[in-house]
């Protein structure tokens, strides 16, 4: 279970370029469930997103995920909560755009120093089913915007984490493969995975598999 | 065990990085070669020479008596050898008989020194050398003994049996080369000639009674100072010259090489700072964004510092191996060309001296301290700099 408590993030505190991305909030996501969080851009969703998958810490507030406070961890088990427990799809994918596709997928893994039979194993299994096998060695700067999200996928699932989060996933795509993202995400539904995607895509908000949409604005939940 | 110590995965991803930068590692890389090739060489000659002067002093006579007329050095009467025997603590006084010879068609000076076999030598050589060779057979053909170097410029100029050197009256004396001998230092075998001292008397313009100089051997070595004394008051016509003189000449040249070796140095390291200086200013763009995707996908900032040093290390390393390597071959194989120019006009020194092979640990040290943990620093302090920002700030 993810719990924000009281959560309010300030961006540039005390200057006179402050921005108060969150203010106060309250949210619960419980385990499986796959929550669509709307709003506007600038109005915090990634915010949201940044904070449950501990890549920054609230200015005030507590962020809980299975009873740990991960909002006071210190930076380097923040960087082992994310590896073993969270898949960011990012809306600019983040890839490493000189890096193969297997060698960006198989990031997450690489600290954890795995075997190298598993390591092949698991790249094989997630790049099959992400299906982007047939690529697998080539450089992601040349792959199509709806590949790199594939990659991106792929490197969400490659350490088996139990939340994934995805950003805009599809500001950057056309409605075809908006719609295959879309078929991906119901598919990724049945894995009892918790899944929380920040959007302001009309095409997220009538899908009948989604367990819940919260929509935010100015940084709080409407 | 060593799995869980060494993450070749990290290893594999740097050398992957490094691959990826191929262009801009290969200029550092290539860049930090030059620096630590420059710098090795410029230790390596230092250390050569410092060996070299070494072993030049310490075959240097004790005393050394020279006669002075108008403030030149002139020919000194032999017969004041017997006076210095005189003093308490003298236990020899030797007559050479030595100059300078100037062979025109190699543009080079040749030192002419004649001995007497009977005589007591001056130095522990010239005794091998009296030894060794059949001197009687030498004098009575008018012959000579050459240094390796000597051999090798007579040869290049068509004088592979004798040598007609240019007396000071304009006519010529035939030498005839009795033999090629070698000594414990380079400096010595390369540009010495041997004869007679009847012969280089002849060569030279030399009165029979006299000699080129006086040196002196002393028993006690603390006494030398009063001894010098002594003959200056007895001989007030005559320069005395120590052995600690000619050390601190030598010096005096050897500090004012070291000079211009220290402004190389010089450059070479502020070329080298300004490398690091213009890392240590920041990471590109690109570089930021991949350690914040790094961190974001779970790399710990001690994984993302692991794997700059990995990075850091194998580009310096190799820089600094590949470096010292030519370092060695330019200085021992290919005898460091435009670097001697610095020491030709030294008088003890020639073109066909060679630099000895002298392998110091400590310069290979030092040279590795200068170079690879300042590049490894320069890399990794901006990185751990970044790395250390939330992550969410360094993606965005």
């Amino acid at each position: 279970m993810i719990v924000l408590k009281n959560v309010t993030k300030v961006f540039e505190q005390n200057q006179n370029n402050q921005v108060i991305a969150l203010d106060n909030i309250n949210l619960q996501f419980n385990e499986g469930e796959l929550i669509i969080l709307k709003g506007v851009s600038g109005s915090g969703k990634s915010t949201i997103l940044s904070l449950i998958a501990a890549l920054s810490k609230p200015t005030s507030g507590e962020v809980i995920v299975d009873s740990k406070r991960i909002s006071k961890l210190p930076d380097n088990f923040a960087s082992i909560y994310r590896r073993d427990n969270i898949g960011f799809i990012f809306q600019k994918y983040n890839l490493i755009p000189t890096l193969s596709v297997k060698d960006n997928i198989a990031l997450p893994q690489i600290p954890s120093n795995p075997d190298e039979q598993e390591l092949q194993k698991s790249l094989s299994n997630v790049m099959k089913r992400f299906k982007i096998s047939h690529k697998k060695d080539t450089i992601v700067k040349n792959l199509s915007g709806g590949e790199q999200q594939r990659v991106a996928i792929a490197r969400a699932h490659i350490n088996n984490p139990k939340i994934i989060i995805a950003d805009e996933p599809t500001a950057n795509l056309d409605e075809k493969l908006s719609l295959h993202f879309i078929d991906m995400l119901k598919e990724l539904k049945n894995s009892n995975k918790t899944i929380i995607v920040a959007t302001h895509d009309p095409l997220f908000f009538n899908l009948d598999f989604v367990d819940r949409f919260v929509e935010i604005h100015n940084g709080k939940i409407n | 065990m060593i799995k869980n110590k060494l993450n070749l995965y990290l290893l594999q991803y740097a050398i992957n990085s490094i691959l990826r930068q191929k262009a801009k590692n290969l200029f550092i890389g290539i860049i930090l070669m030059l620096l630590v090739s420059i710098l090795t060489s410029v230790f390596l000659i230092s250390n050569s020479i410092k060996y070299e002067l070494s072993l030049t002093v310490d075959a240097l006579p004790q005393i050394i008596v020279q006669k002075i007329k108008a403030g030149r050095v002139c020919d000194i009467d032999a017969n004041v050898v017997d006076g210095i025997l005189e003093f308490n603590g003298v236990t020899d006084a030797i007559t050479r008989v030595w100059g300078y010879y100037y062979f025109e068609n190699a543009k080079v000076n040749f030192t002419v020194v004649g001995i007497e076999q009977f005589e007591k030598q001056y130095k522990d050589n010239f005794e091998n050398i009296v030894k060794k060779f059949d001197f009687d057979t030498l004098e009575a053909n008018s012959s000579m003994l050459v240094g390796a170097g000597i051999k090798k410029i007579m040869t290049q100029n068509y004088y592979n049996n004798y040598f007609n050197f240019v007396k000071t009256d304009g006519s010529f004396k035939k030498v005839y080369i009795g033999g090629v001998f070698d000594s414990s230092t380079q400096l010595e075998s390369n540009d010495i000639i041997i004869l007679s001292k009847d012969d280089a008397r002849e060569i030279f313009g030399m009165d029979e009674d006299k000699a080129t100089d006086i040196v002196v051997k002393v028993a006690n070595p603390k006494e030398i100072k009063i001894i010098t004394q002594k003959i200056t008051s007895k001989y007030p016509d005559v320069r005395v010259i120590t052995n600690e003189d000619l050390k601190l000449s030598y010096e005096n040249i050897f500090n004012y090489k070291s000079g211009v070796f220290l402004a190389i140095f010089s450059i070479s390291l502020f070329t080298f700072f300004m490398i690091v200086y213009d890392k240590m200013s920041g990471l590109s763009s690109e570089e930021k964004k991949e350690i914040g995707i790094l961190k974001a996908v779970g790399w710990t900032i001690d994984d993302v510092l692991k794997n700059k040093f990995y990075e850091s290390f194998i580009v310096s390393f190799i820089a600094y191996l590949v470096g010292v390597i030519l370092a060695f071959g330019f200085v021992y194989i290919l005898q460091a060309p435009l670097l001697r120019d610095i020491f030709e006009g030294y008088s003890q020194l020639r073109t066909t001296f060679e630099l000895p092979f002298v392998f110091d640990f400590q310069t290979l040290f030092l040279v590795f301290f200068l170079s690879v943990p300042i590049y490894i620093s320069a890399t990794i302090i901006p990185s751990w700099k970044i790395a250390t920002l939330e992550t969410d700030e360094i993606i965005r």
